[in-house]
């Protein structure tokens, strides 16, 4: 099944002031687009407009499933690291894992969620709280939260914020492997790499 | 290839089991909760200095200790997602209704909690007899049901608001004000002795259902903001 997110003239503004206008956009199953602007442009704006959690000011945001308008509604298709969305300190990292992918009806056992977290490179802190992490881990385990509950489109609000080296490899490799699982990634970012990762790119 | 948010009992349980979890980790709401009932029950014990309260005396008090110990406690359920940075991702990962069933339950254990905690020390400070135990189960049971449905609804309406410990309590008490009445003329004829009417009862269990369902078609609307 293709899916295809159409981005039709959407705006966004709190008050009088105006964030952002007149954005179209397309991406399909399996590429990457990239949403790059300066700080306080929008871009966490935008993901959240396309995932369906805030309302645009003006325009609309489209699911197509083989170009047909999706019968759900498209905040189920949807998965979302970003600065915004913390986890549950009181829980640990494989505990965080298996409660979201409930949430998502999806089937993870604590064994599988040991696994992702070691992907993610968690490894031993996996049965630590998550209060111990450092802003690091707590990325990671974002990461590690989208990798299990794997929707069919990828929001990423600069998930290498607060990786080292090695962490920047992953989010990379995350990102072209949910692409060659036909997933669709929207990547907003402020590194000039990143930036690189997607088919097509907007600016706001 | 969408995966729709469950709202099965699974989701249900997994958003009771959460908060247990949370919540025996951190007794956020727990310690309030008890720290609120203990202090209010002996001040009140060493200010009566072991004279006995009329029963419709002891029952207010009794009523208004539950309330505030849930005004103290249950709106953590939405506020402290609210703070923590959580509710962003329960909003986009949760069904509503999970989420709503699973906080209501969890808020009726805590109370019904409290209440195994309060009740005997009531009967003890405040030196009142209940003389029929099923009635005043049955009205107790009731009447936290309702006080724990109206307060994970409000709880839910304040959770973006500033100030919203205040503005909780003064939108709760309007809206439980006919269970908390009802509840406590019920609980002063127990403790007179006497039985509460059939109509007492009904007049309950028609709130605690109306409430329920208010909350089952308008969580939905404050779920998505």
């Amino acid at each position: 099944m293709e899916i295809r997110i159409v981005v039709d003239n959407i705006g966004k503004s709190f008050g009088e002031e105006l964030l952002f206008s007149n954005v179209f956009a397309e991406i399909v199953s399996g590429q990457c687009l990239t949403v790059t602007g300066c700080n306080g442009s929008g871009k966490s704006t935008f993901l959240k407009i396309i995932a369906g959690l805030v309302r645009p000011s003006s325009g609309q945001v489209k699911l197509m499933l083989d170009n047909r308008l999706s019968p759900n509604e498209r905040i189920h298709y949807m998965g979302l690291v970003s600065p915004e969305v913390s986890m549950y300190a009181a829980l640990t990292g494989i505990e965080n894992i298996i409660f979201w992918t409930k949430m998502r009806g999806v089937a993870c056992s604590a064994a599988e969620a040991e696994k992702v977290c070691q992907q993610m490179g968690l490894g031993k802190n996996a049965c630590d709280l998550v209060a111990t992490y450092s802003t690091g881990m707590r990325q990671r385990l974002k990461l590690a939260v989208i990798q299990a509950v794997h929707p069919p489109i990828w929001l990423l609000d600069e998930p290498s914020s607060n990786l080292d080296g090695n962490g920047r490899e992953l989010v990379k490799e995350l990102i072209f492997a949910a692409n060659r699982q036909n997933a669709a990634v929207i990547l907003a970012t402020n590194e000039s790499g990143e930036a690189l990762y997607g088919k097509s790119t907007i600016k706001l | 290839m969408a995966r729709v948010p469950s709202s099965s009992s699974s989701a249900v349980w997994a958003v009771l089991t959460k908060e247990a979890l949370c919540e025996s980790r951190t007794r956020y709401a727990v310690g309030a909760l008890v720290m609120f009932a203990l202090t209010a029950l002996s001040s009140v014990s060493m200010a009566i200095a072991g004279m006995s309260l009329p029963p419709e005396l002891a029952a207010a008090l009794l009523w208004v200790v539950l309330f505030f110990c849930a005004m103290a406690g249950l709106a953590r359920v939405f506020v402290q997602e609210q703070e923590a940075g959580t509710l962003l991702g329960l909003r986009l990962y949760a069904a509503s209704q999970a989420v709503f069933w699973g906080k209501l339950l969890f808020n009726l254990i805590i109370l019904l909690g409290l209440s195994c905690l309060v009740v005997p020390l009531f009967t003890v400070f405040v030196a009142v007899e209940v003389g029929a135990w099923l009635p005043f189960i049955t009205v107790l049971t009731l009447g936290c049901v309702g006080m724990a449905t109206v307060s994970t609804l409000t709880a839910a309406m304040v959770m973006y608001a500033q100030g919203k410990h205040a503005i909780f309590t003064v939108l709760t008490f309007p809206i439980l004000l006919p269970q908390f009445l009802s509840a406590i003329n019920a609980t002063a004829k127990i403790l007179s002795g006497d039985i509460p009417d059939l109509s007492q009862y009904l007049f309950m269990a028609g709130y605690d259902s109306a409430v329920v369902a208010a909350g089952v078609l308008l969580f939905d609307y404050l779920w998505q903001e």
